[in-house]
């Protein structure tokens, strides 16, 4: 490419950001007071805000501090969450029972011990499945919006679509909990394992017990509750696809399928970053999916078993954690969902918005 | 305009003749005694209208953190005050712990056809919550139930998943009939049950029941009776069938008395006697014996004034609601470690008028 097009380009990039061409206020002597004031004004609500973050992060560390003490970094890897302590009668070789001097038996106290694995499996697979579930249903959706819907329906379906995000999440628990628990467990739970215990490689997807509260009940609830965010997302980002490239592939004999297939293709960064702001959204959901997880603090390969994810172990445990390695123990849970909500939300950010999405526009 | 300022002055008049009372009493606990406190605090409030109790049941755990951290009057627990919870609250002495009520706990069950009355006894309990016993009709379960024909149906033991005073009285019963039991799980208000599905609260153990064929729990007598859940019978340590009641639980109370320890507390389970129900225990509630710290002389007398009338006269409501009323002797020590209560070392009237 001549390189006076692309200077021209940047040219008018830098004149279409924000802030280009207009006059900053300026906080120092001699500009007139009221615009200091009201610029100190805004600069201090933006760093209390951030203030306010750097405040949550430090108060988790210190309290998790005690935990990071006790179990070091195989915290993240134990799958033991015993909160009580255990005393164990002290058996020789052969099975009986060492006795002491006053002929009691010798007992060993077990102390608490706490292993984050088994939540963040939970939390891992329900995402991961509701992420499976929900992306067809929202790629979908957001296709029509774009390229089928007739333009005065757009706006109609969308309000629609996005009104499910308005909904509390309380109100998905309960409905979870009292309509979708015993539906799956009377109806779709014990056809789906005969099916599994059928299949010879599927073996390891059965389970022993369908409850109806377990990781697929989540899952949908999770489902329902992320596909507003990425049809949302998706729809913006597929709406930035330049008419000249439709058009382009439409000249060249594309049929609408093979059209709609590259549209997705230029758009796939942002597609990805709303596929992570839904996981995100997912991750550390809470209400919703502690009334329909099961509460189990274990790990199973079956979908229909029940399990607990990082958010439901805190809405279940927090209120009552009465010792203080426990509480220490959980807060280091909590510090680990915020770093994973952080990882998700800043890698989404960078791909709608940074650098993926610049990427997207400009390279093809 | 005037339709408008009248309503809005209706319901602010309403909403000011609510706040009559003058003193308010905030107190938090167990779910196990939670029907009968809410009893005992209308009862209370038409004998007294000036004081109003409010009561939170969030469960035994986050009754005696509340209580310690002092943001309650008075805490209520199925399991009592242990020696690092007693330190933390400044002592044994600077603690008034008393048994206000005895209730049973209860193996609901669903087992959807099933018309019979089931049996169990304390070790094949232990199993079927350690996950040992998987099914139904599994030998150990029709050894004891014969005649009775049980489904082949997958058991889903429920517990709780929260600090519960109610885990504590069946993990220490458990405890008692399983060495396995004790050394794998223990007892202790919050313990790591296998599999199973957990519920928040007595009533989330229920729900979990009532939803879920083929599901076990141990709930409170009050909420197996409410929400029509069948319960099995428990042989007791006399061998004996027992089915609960108020009657059996207060014949595993009579004992009490005679094992209770400097701080009031004693075990109700797994005690001997033709007519006893194993799986029972007292609920406690504790206050600070130095009321000072409440800054207010009337709450001091109303906290103390309430304990009493609960020990007392509020034991008639008990079997109402399907708990078991503390016997002569105990009401006397209770009686007793009541009357501690005390605003810097000045005995407070404990009337209950």
């Amino acid at each position: 490419m001549p390189a006076g097009v692309t200077s021209i380009e940047s040219v008018e990039k830098k004149a279409a950001a924000p802030g280009a061409g207009e006059s900053r206020v300026s906080l120092r002597r001699g500009a007139y007071l009221p615009d200091r004031i009201l610029a100190l004004l805004a600069t201090c609500s933006a760093l209390t805000i951030i203030l306010l973050l750097v405040a949550l992060v430090s108060v988790l560390v210190y309290a998790a501090l005690p935990s990071f003490h006790t179990f070091g970094p195989s915290f993240l890897v134990h799958s033991q969450w015993r909160p009580n302590e255990l005393e164990r009668i002290q058996r020789d070789a052969d099975g009986k029972v060492i006795k002491d001097a006053d002929g009691e038996p010798v007992t060993q106290t077990l102390p608490p011990a706490f292993g984050a694995l088994p939540v963040i499996y939970g939390t891992a697979v329900t995402s991961a499945l509701s992420l499976f579930i929900a992306v067809p249903f929202s790629i979908g959706a957001a296709l029509f919006l774009i390229r089928i819907a007739p333009r005065r329906f757009v706006n109609a379906v969308s309000f629609l679509i996005e009104f499910l995000a308005a909904v509390p999440s309380i109100a998905y628990g309960l409905w979870g909990l009292f309509v979708l628990a015993p539906f799956l467990q009377a109806y779709v739970e014990p056809r789906l394992n005969a099916v599994f215990h059928r299949i010879s490689g599927l073996h390891w997807l059965a389970s022993s017990s369908t409850t109806g509260r377990d990781i697929f009940c989540a899952s949908l609830v999770l489902a329902i509750m992320v596909i507003p965010i990425i049809t949302a997302v998706s729809r913006d980002v597929l709406r930035t696809v330049p008419s000249t490239q439709i058009e382009g592939t439409t000249a060249l004999g594309a049929t609408w399928w093979q059209t709609s297939w590259e549209m997705l293709r230029y758009c796939r960064s942002g597609l990805f970053g709303a596929i992570m702001l839904g996981l995100a959204r997912a991750a550390g959901e809470t209400m919703a999916v502690a009334m329909v997880i099961g509460n189990v603090n274990e790990i199973h390969a079956s979908p229909f078993a029940a399990a607990q994810t990082m958010s439901s172990l805190l809405a279940n445990e927090f209120a009552e954690a009465s010792s203080d390695l426990h509480r220490a123990a959980l807060l280091e849970v909590a510090l680990a969902l915020l770093a994973m909500s952080l990882v998700f939300n800043v890698v989404a950010r960078w791909l709608v918005v940074g650098g993926g999405g610049a990427r997207a526009a400009g390279g093809h | 305009m005037k339709g408008l300022i009248r309503n809005i002055a209706a319901i602010v008049a309403l909403g000011g003749s609510v706040a009559l009372a003058e003193v308010r009493l905030q107190g938090a606990g167990s779910t196990f005694v939670a029907p009968m406190m809410q009893r005992w605090v209308s009862e209370y409030q038409k004998l007294r209208p000036d004081v109003q109790a409010d009561y939170q049941s969030i469960g035994s755990g986050g009754g005696v953190k509340a209580f310690l951290e002092k943001t309650v009057d008075f805490g209520a627990s199925d399991a009592p005050l242990n020696k690092k919870e007693f330190a933390q609250a400044g002592g044994v002495s600077a603690v008034v712990q008393v048994p206000v009520i005895a209730g049973a706990v209860v193996p609901g069950y669903n087992l959807p056809g099933f018309n019979g009355e089931l049996k169990l006894d304390g070790p094949v309990l232990a199993n079927i919550f350690q996950g040992r016993i998987a099914k139904w009709n599994d030998p150990k379960i029709a050894a004891l139930n014969a005649g009775l024909s049980l489904p082949d149906l997958a058991i889903t033991p429920a517990h709780r998943t929260d600090g519960s005073g109610t885990t504590f009285v069946f993990t220490s019963y458990l405890a008692t009939q399983s060495v396995d039991f004790k050394e794998r799980i223990g007892a202790s208000k919050q313990v790591e049950w296998p599999g199973g599905s957990g519920g928040k609260g007595n009533e989330g153990v229920t729900q979990v029941v009532e939803s879920t064929p083929g599901a076990i729990g141990y709930i409170e007598l009050a909420y197996a009776l409410e929400n029509k859940i069948p319960f099995a019978t428990m042989k007791n340590a006399d061998g004996k069938f027992v089915k609960a009641s108020p009657k059996s639980t207060s014949a595993a109370g009579e004992q009490a008395a005679a094992q209770m320890d400097a701080n009031n507390a004693a075990p109700l389970w797994n005690q001997h006697g033709a007519n006893v129900y194993p799986i029972a225990g007292f609920t406690y509630v504790f206050v600070r014996s130095d009321l000072s710290y409440m800054h207010d002389k009337a709450k001091a007398q109303a906290v103390a004034a309430f304990l009493t009338w609960v020990i007392h006269d509020g034991q008639q409501f008990a079997s109402q609601l399907d708990y078991a009323p503390l016997s002569a002797a105990v009401q006397t020590r209770a009686g007793q470690a009541i009357g501690r209560l005390n605003w810097s070392g000045a005995p407070i009237a404990t009337a209950s008028r």
